[in-house]
């Protein structure tokens, strides 16, 4: 690549949609996300994840906006652009009749800069013999084989479909483990797609909210949770009176608890003056108020954010 | 990409290879036997000698002998095989790649996929026609004694020989690679294909029957021909060994004979692989066309 790559988006949208028939799959959505690191797109089932990741790839095309990755369109379908990005699809699909060999095989004659060594060394690590059929292996070593197929083919964006729902709580960890270390290693963006929230936490450095095909929610990580805070209020505070602006409310007898996106400095004075808790939150929490947000309301996109502190870290879209 | 091709379809490759071994050997021995029985009953060089004039009792018999009976087999596989050869060649193109949700992984490599289709479907086409070609060939010669003496305008022989299988097998292959595509399951669509390849099968039945060039003219005869002259007559009234007698009209000392004359076999065979190539190019363009349309 001749781009600078530290001032070019791993991954940026700009108005993207899809739609399947007369239903929009994902529709207005926006966001860049800055190279390395880990970015988790969180959703519920049928939030349009799928979509998401398929456009991204290329393996569909939008039907309004355009995704780009490292500023080469995914529309495209050019080995230019294909180079750029490995996909894990859901279920992790092989050939079951090839060997692990000849996946690698099909790797290598399919992508010019395949890295045959670092399969081979994969499978080596993880005691999966490359002669052995793709169907008699198991499901968490199927999952091995497939994220080896698309850390072999050197893209520097690896995305990941749902990668660990099919496996067992063991080989969930051994999955996500050498996710991480191979983001870690070579730099890699590894864009994450899941409807399990805890799954993620802690592990990504992004995150990036869908619901109803509406995207809710995009920010580096640090930035969201710093930018929202946890009020505790007297039940009869109306919204406008608190900080910022009022994520999730939820009435007790006598008080509220308030998720609020403000800066953290506005959230103390006030809380200060007006003598209530606040509490900061937590990423769970925060991904699920999104996702609790009706899909036709405006996305929070972050906005508030660019203010609150390291505005170096977000991309300009 | 040549590679990935001939793994995923070798199967059906060796496939192809053993149903031709196994007819190669059946059509040898039937052709060796044909030959020997044609040379010995004095019916080769009667037949140059004469134009099958001197010895129609034994081309009867002849052809009795040999048009049924033995290369039966070889008939009857010959209807089924563009259909189900086809469909066992197109069908997994696109259908268990999308059926096992593998297109995801073909297509998210570095290859676009229209280059993808493009190279596979190259391979895939040449090896059948190739194969096809073949098949045919070794009929044409095994076929041969029987040639000289019979209507080559009618199956059998005319679908065993000529550009007939070649072009029957694209068009199954063209129709089950597209429904493939279209049901996202590889045995329906085996099965579709099949069915979709009677299509063109009764259209070039129906329509382009020796009929459509047949032609009439007058023979003058004399004595018992006259009077016995029929469309079963060897050799045929209308002069060569070959030609397809459809109608005679007696008319005092003059025949009117109908007939589609053995020259009218490549135009014919051109005018059937003409429909079955048109309905292999649609259904593979449409293929095509759709893969870059729609792929959810």
């Amino acid at each position: 690549m001749t781009q600078d790559t530290a001032s070019v988006p791993a991954l940026r949208a700009e108005r993207l949609g899809k739609r399947y028939g007369p239903v929009w799959g994902l529709r207005d959505c926006t966001f860049a996300v800055p190279p390395g690191g880990i970015v988790g797109l969180v959703g519920p089932n049928g939030a349009g994840k799928t979509t998401l990741l398929a456009l991204t790839v290329g393996l569909l095309a939008p039907t309004e906006g355009h995704v780009a990755v490292f500023g080469q369109r995914s529309r495209a379908q050019t080995p230019l652009a294909m180079a750029r990005v490995s996909y894990l699809a859901q279920d992790h699909p092989l050939y079951r009749g090839f060997t692990v060999a000849d996946m690698f095989h099909f790797g290598r004659s399919l992508n010019p800069s395949w890295d045959q060594a670092l399969a081979e060394a994969r499978m080596a690590a993880l005691g999966i013999p490359l002669t052995r059929k793709v169907k008699t292996l198991s499901g968490g070593q199927q999952a091995q084989v497939a994220l080896t197929m698309a850390l072999a083919k050197r893209a520097p964006v690896l995305l990941l479909d749902e990668p660990v729902a099919s496996l067992d709580p063991i080989a969930r960890l051994d999955f996500m483990r050498d996710v991480v270390a191979a983001s870690a290693e070579s730099g890699l963006t590894v864009l994450i797609a899941s409807h399990v929230i805890a799954e993620l936490e802690r592990l990504c450095d992004w995150l990036l909210v869908l619901n109803g095909g509406r995207l809710q929610l995009a920010g580096a990580v640090d930035d969201l949770l710093a930018g929202h805070a946890v009020l505790t209020v007297p039940r009869q505070l109306a919204d406008a009176d608190l900080p910022g602006r009022v994520i999730e409310r939820t009435d007790s007898d006598r008080h509220s608890t308030v998720l609020v996106a403000a800066a953290p400095e506005l959230v103390l004075v006030a809380a200060d003056r007006a003598g209530w808790v606040a509490q900061p939150v937590g990423f769970e929490q925060l991904a699920l108020a999104y996702l609790r947000r009706p899909p036709g309301q405006a996305a929070s996109l972050a906005e508030p954010l660019g203010s609150v502190g390291s505005a170096g870290r977000a991309v300009a879209s | 990409m040549i590679w990935v091709t001939w793994r995923q379809h070798r199967a059906q490759a060796l496939t192809m290879l053993g149903v031709l071994a196994i007819i190669a050997v059946y059509a040898l021995a039937v052709g060796l036997w044909m030959r020997s029985s044609f040379n010995s009953d004095d019916l080769g060089p009667c037949v140059a000698r004469s134009g099958g004039a001197d010895c129609a009792a034994t081309i009867n018999s002849f052809f009795q002998q040999f048009n049924r009976g033995p290369v039966m087999p070889l008939v009857i596989l010959f209807f089924l095989l563009p259909g189900f050869l086809g469909a066992v060649a197109g069908a997994p193109v696109l259908g268990t790649e999308l059926e096992r949700g593998t297109w995801q992984l073909a297509w998210s490599q570095t290859v676009p996929r229209g280059r993808w289709l493009a190279v596979k479907l190259g391979l895939i086409i040449t090896a059948l026609v190739v194969f096809a070609a073949l098949l045919s060939a070794i009929m044409t010669w095994a076929w041969g004694p029987l040639d000289e003496v019979s209507i080559r305008l009618t199956p059998p022989p005319f679908n065993l020989e000529g550009i007939w299988l070649p072009c029957a097998l694209l068009c199954g292959f063209g129709l089950a690679l597209l429904a493939g595509l279209l049901l996202r399951n590889t045995i329906g669509a085996m099965v579709a294909g099949y069915f979709a390849t009677e299509i063109p099968f009764l259209i070039t039945t129906l329509a382009v029957g020796p009929n459509v060039f047949s032609t009439t003219k007058t023979v003058d005869c004399t004595g018992a021909l006259c009077r016995t002259a029929s469309t079963n007559t060897v050799p045929p009234v209308s002069g060569h060994l070959g030609d397809l007698v459809n109608g005679v009209t007696h008319a005092g000392n003059h025949l009117v004979v109908s007939y589609t004359p053995a020259s009218a076999f490549w135009p014919m065979q051109f005018l059937t692989g003409g429909i079955f190539l048109t309905f292999a190019a649609a259904a593979i363009v449409s293929a095509v066309w759709l893969l870059h349309r729609r792929t959810t």
